[in-house]
């Protein structure tokens, strides 16, 4: 299942639709996010480089860890560093996003970081419009005019959203989405640093929520006696549940487990132990009271049990007891079929069956003895 | 705006005295056809205008009421409630009425290209508005009501089946793989809410849009129609002024209930807090609600028919009543959003699927069915 959600990624955008948004989210509970971020920026990176993917080059935001990082990352993930000089794209909002450099003073014996020329600074973050801007003109940079598209992946919404207002950065995701050059964007961002309206913001703008939660709830009783057995489990195991929007308007809700190991994050199909439960959202349903034109038709074509068929037969008017009925019409048939000798075929050809079961066989007949004898005057 | 208002009031008031009389039926069954079809007169001076989608016209006891507000919540997961702003768009084209759309997408005139062309109803759709209509009319005639009101409903019903193809022109079916071409959507007006920094920009254009609507004379009645997509999304500007968004929700009710517009509002309900979303449910005359279904869910392609051919669902939360004081009752609130043959909009009942004798415990467990979680098996 994250496979597939790689598979979209690198598979982009059809032509005039907005491109695929996947939202990563996690919590203190599991800390995982950045892993999991991290896990999909090699794939995609190295899908990059292969030439598999539509997206012809990757621009970063990286607003969390410094670019160095994750070139870094990258090389550690097998992916060829000239190639990642070629096609990757580092916006530095790490070191400087506020300018503050340019405020103070420059000081004599400082050594100039050495710049290298796939990371460019990003000294306004507050300004979404210029951030907007640097990120298309980084892309168009490298991937040119035209057609050929390119993927952005965005370090830590948080960090941006510490700067700028919710509805900006809402703004801004969105126009990178609908961006005609966008082949596919994807952001993480820590859902407990903020209030419930920014994740559900998020997860409107993005076709793809995939959130890290903790396998163990934790409860109270947990908290109070600091349970082992729960930090144990938690950290180094998380729950990984996401959130599909499909083409159909439908939703897909999917599962799968994650585990953290020296190399990174590995996932796996999810243990019987924790199933996932799907919330079924179903309203008042009725039956169906009308018949559909097919039903109609087996319907008129079933023959009814009156004894008197209307097709010209002697009417017989049963009376209980069987001794009457002779040749004929054996009420207690289940297959309405053997009621009248003259049945054509027309009977049963469709699907319709009477089971029919008359009370009145219950009865005794009446016997020939007179009550009121037993009386004994 | 006060002329309009007037000739509403004239028209309201004409109707109301009307009601209590006997001739009040008349004029609509002696006129064989309205001058303006896309307007129909209702009961108690109420003014009908067609949603573009037939079903929910029914739904709704006759279409949406002119001068209320209609207001879908979206699901933040589907987009079901563009279907609908098609449909009601397209309609308003059909019939020419002046409609505005407020979106924002950064140019919604790329939304406008999307916009289902109408489609000559076929023998088919007629036939099943008949045997509809006939059904209703022979119960109407069993039934034998004392209630002295119904035979004004009786009368109405009459005279649509006699007036069969002025019914027709009210509401269209709308294809959706076929698109209404450019030169009709020309006069269409557009505006974009993504980057507007507060409300009034929006609520000046709204009081623009309602002067410039031709008055309504005598009996040529004319509607208009606003469509505002997904107000509160959180890429606009205002999205987090909660309060200023209220207000401007009240305005427009206001301007709009004396006047011969209706206007749609989508807005997403995750984005809203609960005390807000609590407002603006209560703001609506007419609250509707999309919701996406589950993709390969068993449990429900067990529970219900047609499930492989659901879009979504739709749930009518609460009807307009501007004019009265009897409450619309519903025998069902929500419906299926479907396809028909790939192209027409329908809404059906949700329906059970047929159980199985040997089965009918699978039910028990399910406590959202209202009747047959009682008797698991059916025995006849």
């Amino acid at each position: 299942m994250a496979e597939s959600i790689s598979r979209s990624l690198r598979d982009g955008c059809l032509e005039g639709e907005h491109a695929p948004a996947l939202t990563i989210e996690d919590s203190l509970a599991s800390p995982f996010g950045s892993h999991v971020f991290d896990h999909f920026l090699a794939n995609l990176a190295s899908q990059i480089a292969d030439g598999t993917s539509q997206a012809r080059g990757l621009v970063l935001v990286a607003l969390n860890r410094s670019p160095s990082f994750y070139i870094d990352l990258l090389r550690r993930k097998g992916v060829d560093a000239s190639l990642v000089d070629k096609w990757v794209r580092i916006l530095d909002c790490y070191s400087d996003p506020l300018g503050w450099k340019n405020r103070i003073p420059p000081l004599t014996n400082v050594q100039k970081p050495s710049t290298r020329e796939h990371v460019s600074f990003f000294r306004d973050v507050r300004d979404i419009n210029k951030l907007l801007s640097s990120v298309l003109d980084l892309g168009k940079g490298f991937v040119g005019q035209g057609k050929t598209r390119f993927a952005v992946a965005v370090d830590l919404v948080s960090n941006l959203l510490r700067h700028t207002s919710l509805p900006s950065v809402a703004g801004l995701l969105n126009n990178l989405r609908s961006n005609d050059q966008i082949s596919c964007i994807f952001w993480l961002i820590h859902s407990d640093l903020h209030e419930p309206r920014v994740s559900a913001a998020l997860a409107y703008v993005s076709t793809v929520v995939a959130s890290v939660q903790p396998i163990m709830q934790l409860t109270d009783e947990h908290r109070s006696r600091r349970d082992f057995l729960w930090l144990q489990k938690n950290s180094c195991k998380a729950k990984f549940c996401v959130r599909l929007k499909r083409r159909n308007g439908r939703v897909k809700l999917l599962a799968e487990e994650l585990h953290m190991d020296q190399v990174g994050v590995k996932f796996a199909a999810v243990t019987s132990e924790n199933s996932f439960v799907n919330k079924s959202l179903l309203p008042k349903v009725q039956f169906n009271l009308q018949l559909s034109d097919q039903e109609r038709v087996d319907r008129a074509k079933v023959v009814l049990p009156y004894e008197h068929q209307g097709n010209g037969e002697a009417i017989e008017i049963y009376d209980g007891r069987r001794s009457l009925s002779d040749d004929q019409k054996d009420p207690h048939s289940v297959q309405p079929s053997t009621f009248s000798a003259t049945t054509d075929a027309q009977a049963n050809s469709g699907n319709g069956e009477i089971h029919y079961i008359r009370d009145s066989d219950d009865e005794q007949p009446d016997s020939d003895e007179d009550p009121d004898d037993d009386l004994d005057i | 705006m006060a002329t309009a208002a007037d000739g509403r009031l004239q028209g309201a008031r004409s109707a109301s005295a009307s009601s209590f009389s006997r001739a009040r039926s008349s004029p609509s069954a002696v006129l064989p056809s309205p001058r303006n079809p896309g307007v129909k007169l209702g009961p108690n001076g109420a003014t009908f205008v067609s949603s573009g989608i037939p079903d929910l016209d029914r739904i709704l006891g006759g279409g949406f009421l002119l001068g209320s507000l209609v207001m879908v919540m979206e699901d933040a997961d589907a987009p079901h409630h563009l279907l609908l702003l098609r449909n009601f768009m397209s309609q308003g084209v059909v019939h020419r009425q002046p409609v505005l759309f407020a979106s924002p997408l950064r140019d919604p005139r790329a939304f406008l290209g999307t916009l289902p062309s109408p489609v000559s109803s076929s023998k088919e759709h007629r036939q099943r508005e008949t045997t509809v209509d006939h059904n209703q009319q022979d119960q109407e005639k069993g039934l034998r009501i004392a209630w002295q009101y119904k035979k004004y409903f009786g009368d109405q019903q009459s005279s649509q089946i006699h007036n069969r193809d002025v019914k027709q022109e009210f509401s269209n079916d709308f294809d959706l793989r076929k698109t209404l071409e450019r030169q009709h959507v020309q006069h269409i007006e557009i505006m974009s809410i993504q980057d507007i920094p507060h409300l009034t920009i929006l609520r000046d254009r709204c009081s623009n849009f309602l002067s410039g609507l031709p008055r309504s004379d005598g009996g040529n009645l004319s509607a208009g129609r606003i469509a505002i997509q997904s107000l509160c999304a959180p890429q606009c500007g205002y999205a987090e002024m909660d309060w200023d968004l209220v207000a401007f929700i009240r305005f427009l009710r206001s301007i709009i209930r004396s006047s011969n517009v209706v206007a749609v509002i989508t807005f997403p309900t995750s984005f809203l807090s609960p005390a807000f979303l609590k407002r603006w449910q209560h703001l609506a005359d007419t609250l509707l609600s999309v919701r996406a279904i589950p993709d390969e869910d068993k449990d429900m392609a067990k529970l219900l028919t047609g499930y492989q051919d659901m879009l979504g669902l739709l749930h009518v939360h609460k009807v307009a009543q501007n004019n009265s004081q009897v409450p619309t009752v519903l025998e069902a609130s929500t419906f299926s959003l479907k396809l028909q043959k790939r192209r027409y909009l329908v809404l059906e009942r949700l329906n059970q699927a047929p159980v199985e004798a040997s089965s009918g415990t699978s039910y028990s467990t399910s406590g959202t069915c209202s009747g047959p979680s009682k008797g698991s098996s059916l025995d006849f």
